[in-house]
């Protein structure tokens, strides 16, 4: 306890470099936590997205399916198959579907497109492709709507332009894009809301219609209540060719599909294919997606299937983007390592003159008593306790940081967004909430202190007291 | 004066000194070849959409980039063709028809664009012909009686066109490549079976080697293993100008490897020859114009005159086509202005405590120098110059061992094989070759300069506080 009192008070005998070494360590962990949420938050967001709106977190697929996707690697749709893979503990729904790959068609535009059959209702469980469905759209009739009002400032009306045929799938999108505060929000949304209101129709099991996605329906120039032709090769090579009114329009967080994607009714889809009755795959809504937890689900269910069928986890079907992220996961690695590699330097430094600069004391408090061990570990405790400030202080302010930024989340506008969008990505960036990450941060700024630590316990043991006296 | 004492006092204290400079050293070092890296990626990106995808300059009608619409020719296409080939600085201009369809083979389609090109007029404004892949034949050079097309890679696999055989010949090359003999004897089962594609090929690796096993060996095996069986075909399904569906089978000429995967997913290149009569346009009609010019800097300037000349049309540079590149580099470069602050930041802090230890320990030589007459400016600028120059040499030294260092790796480039999948899904090759501009390190020397000023000017403030009678006291 001595010691530690010691070591506190020796602390502050030199407040100044006290404060500039722990201010390295502080700004070193702000940073590297700050970043870490960023890019994990990131991660977590698209994986989210991905998952969510299109493979689910775990898929039964035909066993050939996945390396070679047509309609004849389907499978029977088994409901009994169903019903005891509901009884699983973890699982919430089942969802099946029926996908494909389709060319499009509105007489002179034509484009490849992704067809997938769905069931609307057990869709809520997973997709929530009702969430998704557009609900403002800025059309020049919307924009005419906009302008005339007089309750509505002149500085929004401009920003409608910039805008103009963009989709929203909610509000608070569209209230950014146009620059209205939530101050101001109350007064102007409402308004704005009304004029540029869009209308859907729903899809049904048993009724021939269509939802398309945002940029297709743009691709395409098709609108709600035109007809979409749909071609391509059906089960065991027959011919899938139909034609269907366009009910809806959704609007999807990854542009990738967003661009080429066609909700059917899951009957009218097997209907079209020729494939009744058959599934490409059945995806599972899990209670807990934890990647342990998934795993077990897994586990369990492989029992259930005949060896026909297989499963997929949501890392096998993404596999491209998980590389990707797995590759920007690296290069931000190595750039906190430098930093680190930095900062340490810094605190050897610090260390270094510190030592050097009370050779004297050290002696004269040797050659008055004081076992060397002792010192030794009062100066460690210094060094623990300037390592832990700056650790503890910078932990805090990113929490304070981290713990807003978890519920606002970074969002670009403009033409930054455009190209977070060319490249598939949702123009935004998240943060991730306070996790095992935080941990590590400190555990390499407390291996940094220790390190340095070495070098004045040397000097200590290694003494000459009367050398030490003349200095 | 000044200068020298600063110098030499610089490395009074060795060891102080010389942990300030290589922590200097090692953050630039850092910074400037992860920025080298970065640069390097973006410089082979545009690089690769230059020669081999867009080249400069595109010409088309005003509507055609909404919806590729077949009818939307360029009218009086081949005088105007013949009028910009003429144009001062344009080096070579080549026709286009581009129609969105459906590659099929037996089992598997696609959505594609298909591009009709003249290929020799083609060859002179893009480099495509140049990535075939050996073996897998030839942009549209040898002669062939059937209808051909130039695919890519990522599309040959997709279609199954090019599929995974392991055979004796296979294992005697991996055997060459150094894969150990135990991995070769848990590919034997192997021998004979057909793999229908990449993804049915990894799965059967994945069941008979170790994870350590595929990592290390498993690109080479799949490389080794690949297969392509010349005159394969395909057939491309569209809409012709009545809007009837046309098609007619293609056999492959050549597969091309760009390493941009959504470029070789989508674009099928076949002869204008060979598509013009399935789609009931007239010969010599077309919808694009793409133009190389000869320098690039020269860009604005061509687009310029092309638009004035042809206000009928659209004229887009490279810029306007792929406007996510040129955004690219200048949000990467402010990126990199901002990584190389916050090492320097970092390294400041080392800085300012040393400097402020030199002011401390010197508090009685300063005192003696203001006693006998040093002025307070000089005393200022002798402590900054010390901490700019502490700075300094670990900077220099750190942007030599990053030449070099970036030298050495641009020989060969570094490979990040491991993450390949990924980068090319964003259409940037995974084999990188560092670099960097000389305007980057003068940017960088400039950085570190003014890191050593900001962090000299507390502990120099400190020093000028100091009164010369009281500091002579001191010991």
């Amino acid at each position: 306890m001595n010691n530690i009192i010691l070591a506190w008070r020796n602390l502050w005998r030199n407040r100044r470099r006290t404060l500039i070494t722990s201010a390295s360590v502080f700004f070193a962990v702000l940073f590297a936590l700050f970043m870490r949420s960023l890019q994990l938050g990131s991660y977590d967001h698209m994986y989210k997205n991905v998952i969510e709106s299109y493979t689910g977190y775990i898929q039964v697929q035909q066993k050939d399916f996945w390396e070679d996707k047509i309609v004849d690697n389907s499978f029977p749709y088994d409901l009994q198959l169903d019903q005891k893979i509901l009884e699983d503990e973890n699982v919430v729904a089942t969802i099946p579907r029926f996908e494909s790959f389709a060319l499009a068609s509105n007489g002179p535009q034509t484009k490849g497109v992704l067809v997938m059959g769905v069931d609307p209702e057990k869709e809520k469980n997973l997709s929530k492709v009702r969430d998704r469905m557009v609900k403002y759209r800025l059309t020049p009739e919307a924009i005419d709507r906009i302008k005339q009002d007089p309750g509505i400032p002149a500085k929004v009306k401009e920003l409608t332009e910039l805008f103009e045929n963009s989709a929203y799938t909610n509000a608070s999108r569209l209230q950014l894009d146009l620059g209205i505060t939530d101050k101001d929000a109350p007064d102007i949304m409402p308004a704005v809301e009304r004029h540029s209101h869009f209308e859907n129709g729903a899809i049904q099991l048993g009724e021939p219609g269509v939802w398309v996605g945002d940029k297709l329906s743009e691709y395409l120039q098709l609108g709600i209540g035109d007809t979409i032709v749909l071609i391509s090769q059906g089960y065991h090579a027959s011919t899938a060719a139909g034609k269907y009114e366009i009910k809806g329009i959704v609007k999807l967080p990854l542009p990738d599909i967003d661009n080429k994607i066609v909700y059917l009714p899951l009957d009218i889809c097997q209907g079209l294919f020729n494939a009744e009755n058959n599934l490409t795959s059945l995806a599972l809504a899990v209670n807990d997606n934890e990647d342990k937890a998934i795993l077990e689900t897994m586990n369990r269910i492989k029992s259930l299937l005949s060896p026909e069928l297989r499963l997929m986890e949501w890392r096998e079907m993404n596999e491209v983007m998980v590389s990707q992220m797995d590759a920007d996961n690296k290069s931000g690695m190595i750039m906190i390592g430098i930093l680190y590699l930095v900062i340490a330097f810094g605190v050897f430094g610090t260390v270094l003159m510190l030592t050097a600069e009370r050779k004297r004391e050290f002696g004269v408090l040797v050659a008055i008593g004081m076992q060397k061990k002792k010192l030794a570990s009062i100066m460690t405790i210094e060094m623990l306790l300037i390592g832990f400030l700056g650790i503890i202080s910078g932990s805090l302010i990113a929490s304070a940081i981290i713990l807003y930024g978890v519920d606002h989340p970074l969002v670009f506008k403009g033409e930054f967004a455009k190209m977070f969008e060319e490249y598939g990505m949702e123009p935004m960036m998240a943060f991730t909430g306070i996790d095992t990450y935080f941990i590590w941060q400190v555990v390499i700024v407390a291996m940094m202190v220790f390190l340095a630590i070495g070098y004045p316990v040397r000097k200590i043991f290694g003494m000459k007291v009367v050398n030490a006296l003349k200095a | 004066m000044i200068w020298k004492t600063a110098w030499k006092n610089v490395w009074r204290n060795k060891v102080r000194s010389l942990v300030v400079i290589i922590s200097v050293t090692i953050g630039i070092f850092g910074g400037v070849f992860a920025v080298a890296i970065m640069n390097g990626a973006i410089a082979q990106r545009v690089d690769a959409a230059l020669n081999q995808e867009i080249s400069h300059i595109h010409i088309n009608d005003k509507a055609f980039r909404d919806n590729y619409d077949i009818q939307l020719t360029i009218p009086d296409g081949e005088q105007i063709l013949k009028e910009i080939e003429e144009m001062p600085g344009v080096s070579a201009v080549a026709p286009r028809i581009q129609i969105t369809g459906m590659a099929s083979t037996a089992t598997k389609s696609a959505g594609v664009e298909i591009i009709g090109i003249d290929p020799e007029r083609e060859k002179k404004v893009l480099n495509l012909y140049d990535t075939t892949i050996p073996g897998t034949g030839d942009f549209f050079e040898s002669e062939s009686s059937s209808l051909t097309a130039y695919i890519g890679q990522e599309l040959a696999k997709e279609l199954n066109i090019i599929r995974y055989i392991v055979d004796e010949d296979v294992l005697a090359a991996l055997t060459g490549k150094e894969v150990p003999g135990e991995v070769l004897n848990k590919l034997t089962p192997f021998v004979g079976i057909r793999f229908k594609n990449e993804k049915a090929f990894k799965k059967a690796l994945k069941g008979s080697l170790t994870l350590k096993e595929q990592r290390n060996f498993g690109k080479s095996i799949r490389d080794a293993a690949w297969s392509f069986r010349s005159r394969s075909k395909m057939t491309l399904t569209f809409l012709d100008k009545t809007q009837m569906q046309t098609g007619a089978v293609f056999r492959i000429a050549g597969i091309y490897d760009v390493r941009n995967s959504m470029f070789e997913m989508s674009q099928v290149f076949v002869k204008n020859e060979d598509l013009i009569p399935l789609t009931g346009m007239a010969p010599g009609e077309f919808h694009q114009l793409v133009v190389r010019i000869d320098d690039l800097e020269a860009t604005e300037e061509i687009t310029a005159a092309l638009k004035d000349k042809l206000p009928d049309l659209e004229v887009m540079d490279w810029k306007e086509i792929q406007p996510d590149l040129a955004m690219m580099t200048d949000m990467v470069q402010r990126f990199y202005a901002f990584f190389m602050v916050i090492i320097l930041a970092a390294l400041a802090f080392g800085i300012v405590n040393t400097m402020l230890m030199v002011v401390l320990e010197r508090t009685k030589e300063l005192g003696m120098l203001t006693a006998i007459g040093m002025n307070k400016k000089r005393v200022f600028s002798m402590i900054m110059l010390e901490s700019v120059f502490l700075s300094l040499v670990g900077g220099v030294l750190g942007m030599i061992i990053s030449q070099v260092l970036i030298g050495i790796t641009a020989r060969n480039g570094i490979n990040f094989s491991n993450y390949q999948e990924g980068l090319e899904a964003l259409g940037y090759t995974s084999h990188i070759y560092p670099a960097i501009s000389m305007p980057f390190f003068i940017t960088v020397t400039v950085l570190i300069i003014l890191t050593g000023i900001l962090s000299s000017i507390y502990p120099a403030l400190k020093a000028l506080k100091l009164d010369p009678a009281e500091a002579l006291r001191t010991d």
